[in-house]
């Protein structure tokens, strides 16, 4: 079960890096930044579900938390600048 | 039992996750792919926290994960929402049935 979220999420990761490869805008590379840090996030939480180790989820708070404000920052870069 | 369970919430939010992935790759256009990569993870991690929270069993586990998803439920249409907005106002769109938006609120590129 373990092996195969994670391969799951290797899979998901491979999809998110293409799109940030040849994404066209500025946008589209901000949503695959954005869903490579969801990845992080669900590695993390199935790595703490995986040996009952707790230390892994202040990280995944503070993945998700880092994941907002970049995504909000680089929206309102886009918005003042132009794509 | 329980573990069972935990593996197949596990798994199942990975495969929503590889959705939003795969959506994101195949889209056509930018709206399309925040549609994509805006929807399916928040289930996707609210099934992941789940499956912590049933397999780790602990109350600091268990915080944690709902913290985590309140923290997604909250964070995610806002940001997507600022990033929809800016796509909008700065990049050149070709929608297929019109600009409905900009046809009601004037036009949408000044502001």
């Amino acid at each position: 079960m373990i092996v195969a979220a994670f391969a799951l999420l290797a899979l998901a990761g491979i999809c998110f890096m293409v799109r940030l490869f040849i994404g066209p805008s500025v946008v589209d590379r901000v949503i695959a930044v954005d869903g490579l840090l969801m990845v992080i996030t669900c590695g993390i939480l199935v790595e703490v579900a995986s040996d009952d180790s707790v230390a892994g989820l202040d990280t995944v708070l503070v993945v998700a938390l880092v994941a907002f404000v970049g995504t909000g920052v680089l929206a309102r870069y886009v918005e003042r600048r132009g794509a | 039992m329980i573990d069972t369970v935990a593996g197949v919430l596990l798994v199942f939010g990975s495969a929503l996750i590889l959705l939003a992935g795969v959506g994101v790759v195949r889209f056509q256009s930018v709206f399309a792919r925040m549609h994509s990569a805006a929807k399916a993870p928040t289930l996707g991690i609210l099934a992941i926290a789940v499956g912590v929270a049933l397999s780790v069993r602990s109350v600091a586990a268990l915080v944690t994960a709902l913290l985590v998803v309140v923290l997604q439920l909250v964070t995610g249409p806002v940001g997507t929402h600022l990033l929809g907005r800016s796509a909008y106002r700065r990049l050149p769109n070709d929608f297929d049935a019109g600009d409905e938006l900009a046809s009601n609120e004037g036009s949408g590129l000044d502001h």
